[in-house]
């Protein structure tokens, strides 16, 4: 069913009886492989080499991208929950169930449709199937909760590789399998999910105070960030504008990418900043930069591609989803020019915010003055973990200098998705553009060198004049510094309040979640009510039945 | 003739750069200048800024003994992305050799970048002033950028090229008009460039109390060679900003760089676009005061519904139009 030009097919003889197993190698599929192997092997270099669940769960994955038939995808999507399930719960209690829960739901959707026929029915039970494995809003509340919990290594996978299968599913059967009966709308459903998740996401990732929790944020922003590109491409398609499709899938399938190396650089990276201080909360750390130089600069080079910053490897997507954005509003009718309009200012409020959490991880973290003696006290990471890192960090040179050679690569899953697109150039030249920069600052440095003074004192920081702080406080007081909440006050105050309420709730939990834990509670204080029902109440049902049967009965035979 | 296109482009990229360096002090002093005497006092003078920075530059750098290995590099990562951008922009004429590379979406992200590291500089003591400007700073980017975003929007779907020196070419040689839609972007970029550049109704240049600083509070702790670098980019991104409204508002006149005889006439004209804005400036600063740091996100959010207008006019025009 999911055969589409495969390259090489390969029958495995597992599975159904009869049937086997089927593997195929396909451009998408080869595009997404390329995707998991870094980070795959950073996670085994980084300490999971030795644990069978990580190998079953990487299997999973993999077993999920190369499937030809509906039954492996399901079975390698299924093994992928059960093993992460697993992991979580090593990791963590609480967030299991949750975790398991959505992973049930997203197989009680994923199930059905890939059997039903092609349609908008379809469609819609694999979006939420996918799209709730992939932290879609609204079904998205669980994310900042669950990928946490594991130990780095394997948030880093979760966040940066199992969420990418999920969105390899979406695409999988929105742009191939019921890609004959596709329809503009599909795309705009993809794009509304999207908005949400960017919107959410990012203003989580920008007051979230444990850094993991954090990360999670933003996997949930990224995650919206790619829906958008493929919603605006599977309506493009739909809508007979190949040029406009492949635009689009250029920046999501590059988001793809990109998000894959930063993702998981940042996940270790936290990991490393819990071993080294025994905490994650920003409001605990400080000034780590001095004690974990090496460290800090690769988690540098992953908040520059978290933030979308020029010269980082984030940058490229974003640069190219605006561009989306801007020519989809160039078309179509005037409310869904209207809506790309706001869509824009959504993704414009979406990239500061992400920026901002990106200077807050680095600022608060890893700047200013240690805030306890653990920050203090913390000691390079191990070599294991600073080599997984740097080998992502490496990894994403090519994406942050030579886009354009990168899509270039992508090309033909685009050619493979979208029939009949031309290559398109990309419009952003980092090359040339840190050239310039190079210049200007070689310019400056030499001459500050040249007519500046020479030499530089070292002195007690001015502090706006105020008096040195006293022996027993060696980095001064504490609360002098403003910390992972109070440095997101004012975003708090200006974007938090209207839009998650006082209690700081995600709307996806408190309009979701909330409301289905308590129809839960209901349900089984009911069910609870008539387990504990006396003999006569019993009596009482069975007699109330058998008249309500038996009027039912005669009314039906009067009739 | 070709090599002699590419020379003279050339030729025209070395002298804007030149001029924009050379400039970038003196539109600051004279915007103070002007300030100071519609003020009645007799002000510092216009060339007061290229003083600044022969004095700071010439002072020692002093460090402080908590700041980590990237202290001195955040001057230099906040003042490259500013000249790279300022290499970009067009000032007297179009078509610069950078004209490719000159994405109205590249320079949203220089200035960020530069906005970035500046913030960063801000929280590298860790020191209260420092991170409360930092906090503020990042408050003020979130709902600029929104802005800023959709106001680029009218511009790329009306000249129909997503580079300013594309933009400024189609408004110099096609007869756009003066539309509806143009206007309102004229005024949400007007807020967002007063917001970035850090100037009245957001932040006062000129303020000396700590607590009511945004931008000036992230380089308390930096003197010397390091405080110059900040400086200049301060200085740097006024002229940007001044020059990109300019090309893109005020195209006419603007100078072809492959076509040397109309390099005085855009030269001339571009000095006088930039003393206009500057006064124009100086002028707005007199007639408006500074606003608390929580009525700047709803000023922004004008900017924001200005820039949303803009692009519904835009679309109800072409509708009509078609």
């Amino acid at each position: 069913m999911v055969a589409c030009r495969v390259v090489e097919s390969l029958t495995l003889a597992l599975g159904l009886p009869g049937q086997g197993m089927h593997l195929g190698l396909d451009p998408l599929t080869f595009l997404f492989l390329l995707i998991l192997a870094p980070q795959i092997t950073a996670a085994a270099i980084a300490g999971e080499a030795r644990s069978p669940t990580f190998w079953a769960f990487v299997l999973g994955m993999v077993t999920a991208l190369l499937a030809a038939d509906a039954f492996t995808l399901i079975f390698g999507f299924e093994l992928m929950s059960a093993a992460s399930w697993l992991l979580v719960l090593r990791g963590d209690r609480r967030p299991a169930t949750l975790y398991v829960a959505i992973a049930l739901f997203s197989g009680a959707c994923l199930v059905p449709a890939v059997f039903l026929p092609p349609g908008g029915l379809a469609f819609i039970l694999i979006l939420l199937g996918a799209g709730a494995k992939a932290g879609l809003a609204p079904i998205h509340a669980w994310l900042p909760r669950a990928h946490p919990a594991p130990a780095a290594a394997i948030s880093a996978i979760m966040s940066g590789g199992m969420v990418k299968v999920a969105l390899y599913v979406i695409i999988r059967y929105a742009f191939i399998v019921l890609g004959g009966s596709a329809q503009p709308w599909w795309g705009m459903v993809l794009v509304l999910a999207g908005a949400a998740s960017v919107l959410i996401g990012a203003l989580r990732a920008m007051l979230e105070v444990e850094l993991k929790t954090l990360l999670a944020c933003s996997t949930v922003e990224h995650v919206g960030l790619i829906a958008i590109g493929l919603g605006i491409a599977l309506r493009a398609k739909a809508a007979g504008d190949p040029a406009l499709a492949e635009l689009a899938l250029q920046a999501a399938l590059l988001c793809a990418v990109a998000h894959g190396l930063f993702k998981p650089l940042l996940f270790l990276g936290a990991g490393a900043v819990k071993h080294a201080t025994g905490t994650t909360s920003l409001d605990w750390l400080g000034g780590l930069l001095r004690g974990m130089p090496r460290l800090g600069g690769l988690m540098l080079v992953g908040a520059a591609g978290m933030a979308a910053l020029p010269l980082g490897p984030g940058f490229a997507p974003e640069f190219l989803l605006l561009h989306t954005v801007i020519a989809a509003a160039a078309t179509g009718g005037i409310v869904a020019r209207i809506g790309f309009a706001a869509l824009l200012a959504i993704l414009g409020l979406a990239a500061a915010l992400a920026l901002g959490a990106a200077i807050r991880l680095i600022g608060i973290g890893f700047l200013g003055r240690p805030r306890t003696l653990r920050a203090a006290a913390a000691e390079e990471a191990d070599r294991p973990t600073l080599t997984a890192m740097t080998l992502l960090a490496v990894c994403a040179i090519p994406v942050a200098l030579l886009p354009g050679l990168l899509l270039l690569l992508i090309q033909p899953v685009i050619a493979q998705l979208v029939p009949g697109a031309a290559p398109l150039r990309l419009g952003y030249a980092p090359l040339p553009l840190a050239l310039l920069m190079a210049a200007a600052a070689a310019a400056a440095m030499l001459a500050l060198r040249r007519f500046g003074a020479r030499g530089e004192r070292q002195v007690p920081a001015w502090n706006g004049g105020f008096g040195r702080p006293p022996v027993w406080l060696p980095f001064g007081d504490p609360k002098t510094q403003p910390g992972g909440t109070g440095f997101a006050e004012p975003v708090w105050r200006a974007l938090g309040i209207p839009i998650l309420r006082h209690a700081g709730a995600d709307p996806g939990e408190l309009y979701l979640f909330t409301p289905i834990a308590r129809l839960h509670f209901r349900l089984t204080r009911l069910a609870e009510r008539i387990r504990r029902a006396t003999i006569r109440q019993r009596l009482a049902f069975v007699f109330a039945a058998l008249v309500l049967f038996l009027l039912a009965l005669g009314l039906g035979q009067n009739g | 003739m070709a090599a002699l296109d590419l020379l003279l482009r050339l030729l025209a990229t070395i002298l804007h750069a030149a001029l924009v360096f050379a400039l970038a002090p003196l539109v600051l002093g004279l915007v103070a200048t002007l300030r100071a005497r519609l003020l009645g006092r007799r002000g510092p003078p216009p060339l007061q800024p290229y003083l600044t920075l022969v004095k700071l530059i010439r002072k020692t750098t002093l460090v402080p003994d908590n700041a980590t290995e990237f202290y001195p590099v955040w001057p230099y990562l906040a003042f490259a992305p500013i000249a790279a951008a300022a290499l970009l922009v067009p000032g007297f004429c179009a078509g610069l050799l950078t004209a490719g590379l000159s994405d109205i979406i590249t320079i949203i992200g220089l200035l960020a970048l530069s906005r970035a590291a500046i913030i960063l500089a801000g929280l590298e003591t860790g020191f209260g002033f420092g991170g409360a400007g930092a906090a503020r700073d990042i408050l003020f980017g979130i709902f600029a950028e929104a802005a800023l975003l959709v106001t680029v929007l009218t511009f790329v779907l009306i000249a129909h090229s997503p580079t300013v020196d594309g933009i400024a070419a189609a408004f110099r040689d096609n007869h756009i008009g003066i539309q509806v839609s143009l206007g309102f972007a004229l005024a949400a970029t007007f807020m967002v460039a007063l917001t970035e550049t850090g100037r009245i109704p957001v932040d006062n240049p000129a303020g000396h109390l700590e607590l009511a600083m945004v931008h000036e509070a992230m380089l308390l702790e930096y003197s010397g060679k390091n405080l110059a670098l900040f400086e200049a980019t301060a200085m740097l991104r006024l002229t940007v900003w001044m020059s990109l409204i300019a090309t893109i508002f005020c195209p006419f006149g603007i100078g072809r760089a492959v076509d040397i005889l109309s390099w005085p006439a855009g030269l001339a004209l571009w000095l006088i676009k930039l003393a206009a804005l500057s006064s124009g400036l100086a002028v707005f600063e007199l007639s408006s005061a500074k606003m608390r740091i929580f009525r700047v996100p709803e000023f922004l959010g004008v900017a924001i519904l200005l820039g949303l207008l803009s692009a519904v006019f835009l679309f109800l025009a072409q509708r009509i139009g078609s």
